[in-house]
């Protein structure tokens, strides 16, 4: 028996009717894979949503379900969905849980649709270089098999190995090895999907095609609002021949951005490119010092190919008045990427810790890390506000802003004016709000601002594919969430 | 068996669990409760009374191999997370939560000494007082007698006498239930038969018994009255001294399994390897997860008694990993209990030795 308290539960399904979803739904996946009990409800009713990690410090959670499912096929998704439609029952898709807005709380109690035992590889197609994947596996697992039959899928999000395939689909994830594979709607070529009728569909994976808007497509980034990601055709890689890592240091941010405009302008594709402010070189490396804004590239490929792109590049950084560092900052990066151990930490010493990623042009990239930094800045009890910049393209880079505060006893006011703060600085700039963590319940509350009469549209579609509005409740900004202003 | 380390427990409890692509349990039920970081929020939340013991959860909680998987990728250097939730079963029998399925074999360790019930008696055999005591653990004794016959035929055919006696239960089955009386009376039970024995060195081919001898035991304040070492070193220096002398195995291809323990807890990856390649014409194949980084077999923690479907289903998916054109070689008596499936052939490492030698 818990006595944990629920914070943002907007309501609950009747029990009457619980009862008998489950009692259909098991005919569909079977007893064993559906639970009403109370540590599978606990379990699954989070992510890492910062605001969830300090209230389970205080014994409290965002929101319970009312069922967790498991199923094991997209038939058996449909049949759920379908179930669920009838009887107008909230499902929430559930993956790993690493999303970092509150995406996965169930505001509105019912069905927690745990996607995990959907981890096969169903289809490895070297001649076309596609794998087809299912929605639950394990992102270090799918890497794992790729890597076993000499090929990677190029994408290595923070979460690797705490996030699956379809979690990666639904929040337009990235890699750190971005800039040569791109994101994830970038190495998608088709999915398949459920929505909330229970109609099952799918494109096709074909290399492009002018056959007007693509259906599949427009479930990449729904965060599970317009229906379920099942399974996708996903680009695959040869394995590299070769790595080559590169590390710079700059006298300022502006030559250090500027560096990799031309250098991404003379169309090199190294593909880490990282370049972190004066305070987080001193924090990540160091030994490079917290004077200096620190540069690391990692560029991978066939030998000649890379070897050239790493001789242009350091001809372009250098003419920006780069001092070459070396490697071994890099081999120390891939060691590290992974560790996310000191918000674990900090936040049993009483800290409020997150990290914002926005997506800037080039003429506003460093305006708006300027601009964001004296906004968090600004708000009492912030201790640090740092920035990199990752995920480079021709027209800019995602700008990843990391935040500690000791606000006292407020803390989630201080958490939300931080993230006013942010925000109104990142769209007073002109950025995005998001480049890969996505919207969530959080960020939902600046989707008008992003979007404009755009938002309107979206909420069109929703209605359209989900008129019962049964597919993750409150979340992406679509409806309003009155426990949870800005 | 100590007190849950609060300050560890939350650290992983805050984590998002990026071991959990190395946890073989959530990664064949899929479960959130039983995710590494899953069963340490229930674990934390217990210690801050937000929830009460009962049977749902310390079936959570009972939910973990010790296998140590989820400490390939874990940041957090001090944390023992199997040990965390060991000492969370502990405060469950506490609290009177109890796991049903595992009374009958606790109350098999009561009454003879192991959890298979009725031990086999003509176990004891050797040499009374002889230096070496070889210790087979009761799952050697009970599911496959022919690994103890071949490590005495090893004895035999190095010229070393050797004694068995009539051991009890080393007692981590009756610590991983929650059972610490218990497992305290089997262990002083056992000091004192190994003392009675005379021997200097006592040799055990189980990983399980040798972690609860060499860690437990002082853990628990008990002292060994005497050096204990594991059967792959000790076999290896047999080897090594020349006193055994394999020949051609009747078998080409072998894959090696790394028993977890020997491999995470003990670091012992080099003496199995190091035997097999001494057999003339025999060839090693490796697991894409071995070494350290090995996967478990499902027969960890007892599971093979207390879960043994999901140690089946986990059994089948670390099968997938090892060659099917090859016999499979391991150094551990659950793990060959787990692995026995889909028609393999599987053998422990003495047993192959003994083949050769």
């Amino acid at each position: 028996m818990s006595r944990v308290k629920t914070i943002l539960q907007q309501g609950k399904v009747k029990q009457a009717v619980i009862d008998k979803f489950r009692e259909n739904a098991a005919d569909i996946v079977g007893a064993d894979n559906i639970s009403s009990g109370e540590i599978d409800l606990l379990s699954t009713c989070r992510d890492y949503w910062p605001i969830s990690s300090i209230w389970m410090l205080e014994g409290a959670v965002p929101a319970l379900p009312q069922l967790v499912v498991w199923p094991n096929t997209t038939e058996e998704v449909s049949r759920i969905l379908a179930l669920a439609n009838e009887k107008k029952i909230p499902v929430v898709p559930y993956g790993e849980g690493s999303g970092a807005l509150g995406g996965a709380v169930p505001l509105q109690g019912g069905i927690m649709l745990d996607l995990k035992k959907m981890n096969r590889a169903r289809k490895l197609d070297e001649l076309n270089q596609l794998v087809t994947v299912e929605c639950g596996m394990n992102g270090a697992l799918y890497e794992e098999y790729l890597n076993q039959n000499g090929y990677t899928g190029g994408h290595f999000p923070q979460s690797l190995r705490c996030s699956t395939v379809g979690g990666w689909l639904a929040c337009r994830a990235a890699g750190q090895f971005s800039t040569r594979y791109g994101k994830i709607e970038d190495i998608v070529v088709s999915l398949e999907a459920v929505l909330s009728d229970g109609t099952i569909f799918s494109g096709r994976s074909v290399p492009r095609a002018a056959t007007g808007p693509r259906a599949d497509l427009l479930m990449v980034g729904s965060e599970g609002v317009l229906g379920v990601i099942t399974a996708a055709d996903l680009r695959i890689w040869p394995l590299p021949e070769k790595r080559h890592f590169a590390t710079y240091t700059f006298d300022n941010l502006a030559d250090g951005l500027e560096a990799i405009r031309k250098f991404i302008r003379a169309g090199t594709r190294p593909a880490v490119v990282r370049l972190y402010d004066a305070q987080e070189t001193g924090n990540h490396f160091p030994e490079l010092g917290d004077k200096r804004p620190g540069l690391i590239l990692l560029f991978e490929g066939a030998e000649p190919i890379i070897t050239a792109e790493a001789g242009v590049v350091d001809q372009i950084v250098s003419g920006q008045g780069a001092v070459d560092a070396g490697p071994d900052f890099v081999v120390h990066w891939l060691e590290t990427r992974f560790n996310v151990s000191a918000a674990s930490r900090l936040l049993q010493k009483g800290a409020v810790l997150d990290t914002i990623e926005v997506t800037t042009n080039w003429h506003n990239a460093h305006s708006t890390y300027q601009a964001m930094q004296k906004a968090i800045l600004s708000e009492e009890g912030t201790m640090m506000a740092s920035g990199h910049w990752s995920h480079v393209y021709p027209e800019g880079a995602a700008l990843y802003m990391t935040v500690v505060g000791f606000p006292g006893e407020n803390k989630i006011g201080y958490y939300k004016s931080i993230w006013r703060a942010a925000m109104k600085a990142c769209l007073d700039e002109g950025a995005a709000i998001s480049h890969h963590h996505g919207i969530g319940l959080h960020r939902g509350a600046w989707m008008e601002e992003e979007h404009g009469r755009g938002l309107e549209v979206l909420k069109k579609v929703k209605a359209a594919l989900d008129p019962n509005g049964i597919m993750n409740p409150g979340k992406l900004g679509l409806e309003e969430v009155q426990q949870w202003e800005k | 068996m100590g007190k849950v380390n609060m300050e560890e427990l939350l650290n992983c409890a805050l984590c998002p669990n990026i071991c959990r692509c190395e946890c073989p349990v959530l990664q064949v039920t899929g479960r959130e409760a039983v995710a590494p970081a899953g069963k340490a929020r229930l674990a934390a939340m217990l210690q801050k009374e937000q929830l009460d013991w009962d049977e749902e959860v310390l079936d959570a909680v009972s939910h973990c191999l010790s296998c140590r998987g989820c400490t390939i990728h874990c940041p957090f250097a001090e944390l023992s997370l199997c040990d965390e939730l060991i000492n969370a079963r502990l405060a469950a029998k506490a609290g009177g939560a109890r796991l049903p399925q595992v009374e009958p074999y606790l109350a098999n360790l009561k009454n003879y000494g192991s959890p298979y019930g009725q031990k086999n008696e003509t176990a004891v055999c050797g040499e009374k007082g002889a230096e070496i005591l070889y210790y087979a653990g009761c799952t050697s004794m009970a599911n496959n007698p022919a690994s103890i016959e071949a490590a005495r035929s090893l004895f035999n055919k190095a010229g070393l006498s050797y004694q068995m006696i009539d051991e009890d239960c080393c007692g981590y089955p009756a610590e991983i239930w929650g059972d610490e009386e218990l497992a305290r009376r089997l262990a002083e039970e056992n000091l004192r038969k190994m003392k009675e024995s005379g021997a200097s060195t006592m040799v055990t081919g189980c990983p399980e018994c040798w972690l609860t001898f060499t860690g437990h035991y002082p853990e628990w304040g008990l002292e060994l009255p005497l050096e204990i070492i594991d059967a792959p070193a000790y076999f290896l220096g047999l080897l090594e001294e020349g006193r055994l002398k394999p020949g051609r195995a009747d078998m080409k291809k072998v894959s090696y399994h790394d028993p977890c323990i020997w491999a995470r807890a003990a670091q012992k990856t080099a003496e199995p390897r190091e035997i097999i390649n001494k057999i003339p014409g025999l060839e090693l194949h490796e697991a894409s997860s071995s070494g350290e980084k090995t996967r478990c077999c499902g027969g960890g923690a007892m599971f093979q008694l207390s879960y043994p479907d999901t140690a089946a289903a986990i059994a089948r998916r670390r099968l997938a990993e090892l060659a099917e054109d090859a016999a499979i070689v391991t150094a551990c008596p659950f793990c060959r209990e787990g692995l026995l499936q889909e028609n393999r052939q599987v053998l422990e490492l003495v047993e192959l030795l003994d083949r050769t030698c």
